[in-house]
């Protein structure tokens, strides 16, 4: 089908996710890389659909090369894979515009069911995502200071009422059923939420910069 | 603090008015407002031979009784310097005799005679005295050809008597009921060749009387023209000294030093007054006096000056030059006119101070006008004071009784100094608060500053605690975690790879366990019931998971977050793995203390030979030692046929 970004140092865990890959998305070519400068290398000589990347590498973090894929190629969807589960190491890569996360540990069928999913556009979404979600957007409505051209990004109340309900532990078929919502709709808002996530994140990093200096004339 | 201020210095101004007042109303009503000396003027005898004129225009003669004798008339003769011959015929003369009037420009010995009879109306043991109010320069008196008394030396440097009375007792012996003849030998000065009218040669009246009433007259009139010139300068040396301290110890207070060392130079000038016998002649020591009070005139202006703030070099040379230039002049214009340039210099010296007051009252006036009345007060009596002594000086008004100028204008500059030493000490008691102030400052920084520090040194231990377990957390997924996953990936054996994926999911927990913080407890809820039932959802059994509605916010640790994950996980397992259920259902409940939570499934039940002694798999003893590392228990209940209970209780 397309070209596919896959970033993993164990050329062991590589093997294995490339077989992986192969079987999900049969007619595809994947384009392999150990090192984040080599990935970078990569995203700026080719146009990829999607990214698999691991974020613990020898020259630094995976996180970078999902920013740079955001910025060069909006359209292609990054999917980090990593052996931490916790928000603490995932949060910085859904902000720099990752869309969804697998755990390299799980068995073979999910791994393959969850990237299935992903590219047809279902986006996990934990609790404790949820959270982190919902404090970053409350601390960008507290910031009075924000200057005018940089764009407020802020959740609707149908995404704010999924957030909520994921973040105290339902499932996203669950509030499916009680919103009475379809699949579809609630991944639609999983995956907008995702997206505003990625905006007001960048807008605060350049906001960041700019207060730094970093923008002075 | 603003109004008695206010009406102390009221009275600080007040006063020198009421010393003047007081000192110029007798002077200028001087016979009649002095009760103490009941006058009675008698006729003088023999040797004058002028009779009673003076009787009938005196009503106290009448009045009161005739213990004094008065006499205003005498035979005078002045005799030439050096030859002690007579320059003139002797004439009569009236007393009070003021050379200046009678032999102007006249220096050197006046002789007058007169002749009394015994008072009247007195017992022959009562003690007769001669006195003498004023006898300038010097005088020594004969009764009946006998030498009775004298001042002090009758040469050059002559005693200066001026300002002291004379109290002369009359010998008994030598007296004669009748016809006694009194000689006075005057030494006196021309009032061109002395800085002041009150140094220039003249005698008052003679009063002749009891000694006991006498003495007492002599007493007052000495106390008040000699003895509190001697306390007022001794007042202003010590003020001074103290002035010229403080200002020595506070060099940007200059007005202070100013000031002091006025005081002290006033203090010095004021022993012409009261210093009798000097080591110069009188010209050299009038000539010194009167050159003095450029300096001292000098420092007062200096002083207002810079007490307004204000400072000029102009005016600083000014008056440094005067210092040379008044001095010179009068060596210039020799002794005989000492008087007339003295009092020329004396005139222009005191329009620059109060040109100087003028522009400190300018200065005060903008500045605060809370010092602006008391000064002027004190200004405008000196202005007028100054104006009353050129007056006398001038022969406007007589000569009062006590020394005006020498008697007010030390009071003011009393009046001044302690006012100077109120705002200083009032300074001082502030700058003294003020340090207090700022030492308690300094106390309480000190105290935050080393709260911050223990606070800082608390969290530099966490912090490096905190990155430790970072490390090590870090060390243990980069190198454990990625064997423990390639054995998950590569092993053909489905049994190691699901050991190897539970190793992992072990080590990753208890990493949190190591480097998490506490988590709220609803949080740790929401995780475990998302695990909970989307694993159940995999396994096609149907979860209820009922949680406290109620939002609480109390922590739970990392690792009893992690301890209970672990527990609930292998519940989670088991029914999925071995009951064969359809249905599960978890309730939570939360107290103050404690937390529990309830696992029942529908299943099969666990199988008695397990139960207890094997365990195979099923983790129960593992869940239970769990729950006890953490003071809580886990209880499983079950029995063939009829699902199993797990109840966790955990202390919070």
């Amino acid at each position: 089908m397309n070209n596919i970004l896959l970033l993993e140092d164990l050329p062991e865990i590589r093997a294995w996710l490339k077989v992986l890959i192969t079987q999900v998305f049969p007619d595809s070519h994947i384009h392999e890389a150990a090192r984040v400068h080599d990935a970078l290398g990569l995203v700026s000589a080719i146009k990829f659909n999607l990214g698999l990347i691991d974020l613990g590498l020898p020259d630094g973090s995976g996180v970078d090369v999902v920013a740079a894929l955001r910025e060069s190629q909006p359209e292609c969807q990054s999917v980090v894979v990593t052996i931490h589960d916790d928000d603490d190491h995932l949060f910085p890569a859904l902000q720099a515009g990752a869309f969804g996360y697998l755990l390299k540990e799980q068995a073979r069928e999910l791994i393959a069911e969850q990237l299935k999913r992903m590219s047809a556009g279902e986006p996990p979404l934990s609790p404790s995502i949820a959270r982190r979600v919902i404090s970053h957007f409350a601390s960008q409505t507290r910031q009075q200071e924000r200057p005018q051209n940089m764009p407020h990004v802020a959740l609707t109340d149908r995404e704010n009422e999924v957030l909520l309900r994921v973040a105290k532990g339902f499932t996203l078929p669950e509030i499916g059923v009680q919103l009475s919502l379809s699949r579809h709709t609630i991944a639609d808002y999983v995956k907008q939420i995702y997206r505003k996530l990625n905006v007001s994140s960048r807008a605060e990093a350049a906001l960041e910069a700019q207060r730094l200096g970093l923008f002075r004339r | 603090m603003q109004a008695p201020g206010g009406w102390r210095a009221w009275w600080h101004a007040a006063v020198p008015w009421l010393v003047a007042l007081w000192v110029l109303v007798p002077s200028a009503v001087n016979a009649v407002a002095r009760p103490t000396i009941a006058v009675s003027s008698a006729a003088s005898s023999a040797a004058s031979g002028a009779a009673s004129g003076s009787a009938e225009t005196n009503p106290a003669v009448t009045a009161a009784p005739a213990t004094l004798l008065v006499i205003d008339t005498t035979l005078s003769i002045k005799l030439l310097p050096d030859s002690g011959v007579p320059a003139a015929a002797p004439e009569l003369t009236k007393l009070p005799d003021d050379w200046a009037a009678s032999r102007p420009r006249f220096e050197g010995t006046v002789w007058y005679r007169t002749g009394f009879d015994r008072p009247p109306g007195l017992g022959s043991q009562e003690l007769l005295s001669l006195y003498i109010e004023r006898a300038c320069s010097n005088v020594e008196v004969s009764l009946n050809g006998h030498r009775v008394a004298s001042g002090g030396r009758m040469r050059e440097p002559v005693t200066r008597n001026c300002h002291y009375p004379q109290l002369i007792t009359l010998p008994a012996a030598l007296l004669q009921e009748r016809a006694n003849l009194l000689d006075l030998q005057v030494q006196g000065h021309a009032l061109e060749r002395v800085g002041s009218r009150q140094r220039a040669g003249g005698l008052s009246a003679l009063v002749i009387g009891p000694q006991a009433l006498l003495a007492r007259e002599h007493a007052a009139r000495l106390f008040w023209s000699v003895t509190s010139v001697q306390i007022i300068s001794v007042v202003l040396a010590v003020l001074g000294a103290v002035l010229v301290v403080f200002g020595w110890l506070n060099r940007r207070e200059v007005y202070l030093a100013y000031f002091g060392w006025l005081l002290l130079s006033w203090a010095l000038i004021s022993t012409r007054l009261w210093w009798r016998d000097m080591p110069w002649d009188t010209g050299v020591m009038e000539f010194l006096f009167c050159a003095a009070f450029a300096p001292v005139l000098a420092l007062l202006v200096q002083f207002l000056l810079s007490y307004a703030g204000l400072r000029s070099r102009l005016i600083e040379n000014v008056l440094i030059a005067q210092c040379v230039l008044l001095p010179a002049t009068l060596l210039l214009a020799g002794p005989n006119r000492l008087f007339m340039l003295g009092s020329s210099w004396y005139a222009l010296l005191a329009l620059e101070v109060f040109a100087a007051a003028g522009l400190y009252m300018r200065v005060t006036w903008r500045r605060q006008r809370q010092d602006f009345w008391p000064m002027a007060g004190l200004i405008s009596a000196a202005a007028f004071i100054v104006l009353v002594e050129f007056a006398i000086q001038q022969e406007a008004l007589a000569l009062p009784h006590i020394q005006l100028l020498q008697f007010t204008v030390p009071v003011l500059f009393i009046g001044v100094a302690t006012r100077l030493l109120q705002v200083f000490g009032r300074a001082l008691q502030t700058a003294e608060a003020g340090r207090a102030t700022l030492e308690g400052r300094v106390r309480d920084a000190t105290a935050e500053i080393e709260r911050n520090f223990a606070q800082l040194a608390e969290l530099r231990v966490e912090q490096v605690t905190e990155k430790e377990r970072k490390r090590i957390a870090g060390d243990l997924h980069d190198d454990l975690g990625a064997k423990l996953l390639t054995i998950v990936h590569t092993s053909e054996s489905e049994r190691i790879s699901t050991l190897a994926r539970e190793a992992l999911e072990e080590m990753r927990l208890s990493v949190r366990g190591l480097t998490g913080r506490p988590m709220r407890l609803a949080d740790a809820l929401a995780d475990w019931r998302a695990e909970t039932v989307m694993r159940l959802g995999q396994a096609n059994i149907e979860a209820d998971w009922r949680g406290p509605t109620e939002e609480t916010d109390q922590l739970l640790p990392a690792r009893g977050f992690v301890q209970t994950t672990r527990i609930l996980r292998e519940a989670v397992s088991n029914i999925i793995k071995h009951s064969g259920a359809s249905h599960c259902k978890v309730r939570c409940a939360i107290s103050e203390r404690q937390f529990g939570l309830t696992v029942q499934d529908n299943g099969k039940g666990i199988p008695l030979e397990f139960d207890g002694k094997l365990d195979r798999g099923h983790g129960m003893s593992s869940m239970k030692h769990r729950a006890k590392q953490m003071q809580g228990q886990c209880l499983v209940e079950s029995a063939p046929g009829y699902g199993t209970v797990i109840r966790l209780t955990l202390p919070l």
